[in-house]
């Protein structure tokens, strides 16, 4: 809003003053009944700077918000520090810098009030040509979508609460993975936000074990949860050794193979298992010992007529082979694979997961998150269905084999049981937070 | 295989055996990545400039400063070019290894020896280069027992902290892009606060304490002895007007040459006469105008009506030239004239030979501690 001027000691109000408030006032009005519509605290509209955070809300864009809040605090500052620079150094060339500083915050403001707005139009489920509006002529805009019963908003805007915790612990076994996950939460720009909650399971040796999950329902977070790399509110006990205390000698125990063939092109496939032993293995393996165990692995992935060959030459089956002996070098106990069979057809990944069956067979642990799993499903002996429930976290909607899996979802392939789970807006039946309960009840009943 | 009972005795492989195992790595890219084109590309580089800046480079003043300039713009342009990419372009791989048990150190200490040897490699074919190309290096050495080897390793920190400074770059960002969008604006701030090639005055001359370019500069310009070396701009500007006359003897260098021409003849002869008419047809007015041409404009009238006649001007600029030549005072004119324009900060001498060497070693030594602290982050990037 204009400043008044003091004329002759008196103070003159100019239109642009009037309209200015008029429109500070319209806006008020409007932020107030738009916030009364979405649920949230009305009088919450009259704080400044806070009441976008709370439109942003409303507009299912919080991320925004918060951003908002900053820029709001920053402009006042640098409102203030500019008139003081005006008051107590004018002509300085701070001043100038201020002028800039003020122009790039206001362009930063109004982005982000772009897109809050963008957001409002879609939970109101009107047009994006809205914005326009809102830009020229926000308080009117503000006002009429506050005041007129045509502007309601068409989705629920609060999140659900989720389900409730089981409020049980997994009993540690010796021989095997014993994982209690509490809680995994990150930070995001001032913000908690929970990821994984509630994850009590046992996995003993020689399993192999399907991780199933839609997208954003946490399958890698829980893996790097497992495996230490990304430490969660856990404890994770491996053959009963805590892998959160012990990570620093425990890492070369646990074998993850990513999604990604990350190798470098253009070396050989030799050179990059040897480079792997030499990282993995421990120091005590003579050079000789180290050769035989390169050997040992290029020959049980068939890769041993391909030793010399670049890695950039390899097809899409053998780098994943490649990449696969890199972490199987080491023999670990407890092995985990992310998509191994992505790009791969039906035959080669069905070749691929049986020498994973072979490795589980052996006596490890193995865990695999696949798309694709009725065609390998015989092979599991265990799936973990991961879901998102109400309130947006990953959650254990099931731990158990196979057929008690499709038993439980009452559905007859693998496939099925995702689609049951996923979200609406992802083609799925949205019935996560239903599957989620029930196990929760579940498992609580046996625990009694 | 069993190590889970004794989890905490084993061992795995330590920094410096880790270094070896990168290193092996990265000589085998040398070969296999196409690392070696950075080799010729250095001595095309190399070649360009000695042909551009080579002939006063450590003669004049001027060429000194001009072609030193060129020298560290070559070792910058080398240094990021070895190295802006190399860390970014495998971020996924380095995440993968890390999480496998590599220690960033080892892998920056690595690079750090690999693009040392780059760096060794591309200054010595500078310095091979400058050779081939007739350039004449200073004759006194400050450090070494050699010239040569002054400038070399003057070239090769200043390749190596450049360089230093991209692969902190490329520890920094994520992508190839980013960095090849970062490395034109740190050249440009690199060239531009190189503290010898513009005139900055103030907070920026401040700023070009942080820049490789004016510790390699000052280095090598102070090798060169730059503030005893003669500066010529003043002899060449003056050289360039030695043919400006002074018309005022006009009139009389006329006079005199029609007289050398046609024997000793008044003004009232028929010769004389014919000239003056000569001019006067020309819309000259002989009392009036003459003073104000020159002797070039006339002799060219007079030739035009068949006389063969050389008028010279009065050339004060080219008389003084001539006069400090032929009394072998032009080599002092240059040097008293370069002692009003010396560099405080380009003084020859050990001492600040060694200053400069000591920043870049200090910027070597952050760059790549800086580089170590970054990487060391990389778990955290976004998957």
């Amino acid at each position: 809003m204009a400043a008044p001027l003091l004329r002759g000691g008196e103070m003159v109000l100019e239109l642009s003053d009037y309209m200015s408030f008029g429109s500070f006032a319209l806006q008020a009005i409007g932020f107030y009944c738009i916030l009364k519509k979405c649920g949230k605290k009305p009088w919450h509209a009259f704080i400044p700077i806070y009441n976008d955070y709370e439109l942003a809300k409303c507009a299912k864009r919080e991320k925004e918000g918060r951003i908002m809040v900053l820029v709001g605090i920053l402009e006042a500052i640098t409102d203030l520090v500019s008139k003081l620079i005006a008051t107590f150094m004018p002509g300085s060339v701070w001043d100038e810098f201020f002028i800039m500083l003020r122009g790039a915050i206001s362009i930063c403001s109004l982005v982000y009030m772009v897109r809050i707005y963008v957001g409002l139009c879609y939970v109101f489920g009107r047009r994006r040509a809205w914005i326009w509006m809102f830009v020229i002529f926000q308080g009117f805009t503000t006002f009429l979508w506050g005041v007129s019963k045509k502007f309601m908003p068409v989705m629920a805007i609060e999140d659900e609460k989720g389900v409730e915790d089981s409020g049980i612990h997994a009993e540690e076994i010796e021989q095997g993975l014993t994982v209690n996950i509490r809680q995994r939460s990150t930070s995001e720009f001032f913000k908690k936000k929970i990821l994984l909650r509630d994850l009590h399971l046992t996995i003993p040796k020689g399993h192999l074990v399907l991780l199933l999950g839609g997208s954003g329902a946490g399958k890698t977070t829980f893996l790097n949860a497992v495996t230490g790399y990304e430490k969660a509110d856990a404890t994770i006990l491996l053959d009963g050794h805590d892998l959160y205390k012990e990570y620093e000698s425990m890492k070369y125990d646990v074998g993850f193979v990513p999604q990604q063939d990350l190798m470098r092109a253009n070396d050989t496939v030799l050179m990059t298992l040897e480079d792997a032993a030499a990282m993995r293995l421990p120091e005590s393996y003579s050079r000789k010992e180290r050769k035989k165990r390169v050997m040992e692995v290029l020959e049980s992935f068939g890769l041993s007529m391909l030793a010399n060959t670049l890695v950039e030459k390899l097809s899409g089956g053998q780098k994943k082979r490649l990449s696969i002996a890199m972490e199987f070098i080491s023999d670990p106990s407890l092995f985990i694979l992310d998509e191994p069979d992505s790009g791969l057809d039906g035959v080669v990944a069905r070749g691929l997961f049986e020498k994973l069956r072979a490795i589980a067979d052996s006596g490890k642990i193995v865990i695999v998150i696949t798309h694709t799993p009725d065609r390998v499903a015989d092979l599991f002996d265990d799936v973990i269905v991961l879901a998102k429930d109400a309130s947006r976290t990953g959650r254990l909607a099931f731990y158990g084999d196979i057929d008690e899996a499709k038993e439980f979802f009452g559905k007859d392939s693998m496939e099925h049981v995702l689609r049951a789970v996923n979200q609406k807006e992802e083609g799925g039946e949205g019935r996560a937070t239903e599957f989620v309960s029930r196990f929760t009840y579940e498992v609580k009943r046996k625990a009694g | 295989m069993e190590q889970n009972s004794t989890q905490v005795s084993v061992k795995h492989k330590g920094h410096v055996a880790q270094t070896g195992i990168y290193l092996g790595k990265l000589f085998r890219m040398f070969i296999f990545q196409s690392d070696w084109k950075v080799m010729p590309m250095a001595a095309v580089i190399a070649g360009l400039v000695c042909f551009v800046v080579g002939g006063n480079l450590f003669k004049t003043m001027e060429g000194t400063l001009l072609g030193t300039f060129a020298l560290s713009c070559i070792c910058i342009w080398n240094g990021f070019f070895n190295s802006i990419q190399v860390i970014c372009r495998e971020r996924p791989i380095i995440k993968r290894e890390h999480r496998a048990g590599m220690h960033i150190s080892s892998y920056i200490a690595a690079h750090m020896i690999y693009q040392a040897f780059l760096c060794l490699c591309q200054s010595y074919i500078t310095l091979q280069i400058c050779m081939i190309m007739k350039v004449s290096f200073p004759p006194v050495a400050h450090i070494t027992p050699w010239p040569v080897a002054d400038i070399g390793i003057t070239l090769f920190l200043t390749t190596y902290a450049a360089d230093m400074m991209a692969l902190m770059v490329s520890a920094f960002v994520h992508n190839t892009t980013t960095a090849m969008t970062v490395m034109p604006f740190l050249l440009i701030f690199q060239l531009v606060f190189s503290g010898g090639f513009f005139q900055l005055e103030g907070f920026a001359l401040k700023v070009c304490d942080f820049t490789v370019a004016k510790w390699g500069l000052t280095s090598l310009c102070a090798q060169a002895d730059y503030n005893h070396l003669p500066m010529v701009s003043l002899w060449n500007s003056a050289f360039k007007l030695r043919n400006i006359e002074v018309n005022s003897e006009t009139t009389e260098k006329v006079r005199e040459a029609l007289n050398d021409e046609v024997g000793q003849l008044d003004m009232d002869d028929e010769v004389v006469l014919e000239v003056k008419d000569l001019l006067v047809s020309e819309g000259i007015d002989l009392e009036k105008e003459l003073n104000e041409m020159t002797a070039q404009r006339i002799t060219e009238l007079l030739k035009e009506r068949g006389f063969d006649i050389e008028i010279e001007g009065k050339k004060p600029v080219w008389e003084i030239l001539h006069y400090i030549e032929v009394n072998g005072m032009k080599e002092g004119l240059l040097l008293k004239s370069a002692e009003f324009n010396q560099n405080p900060n380009y003084e020859g001498g050990t001492d600040n030979i060694l200053r400069c060497w000591g920043r870049l070693l200090l910027f070597i030594a952050v760059f790549s501690c800086l580089s170590v602290a970054s990487l060391e982050c990389i778990d955290r990037d976004k998957r």
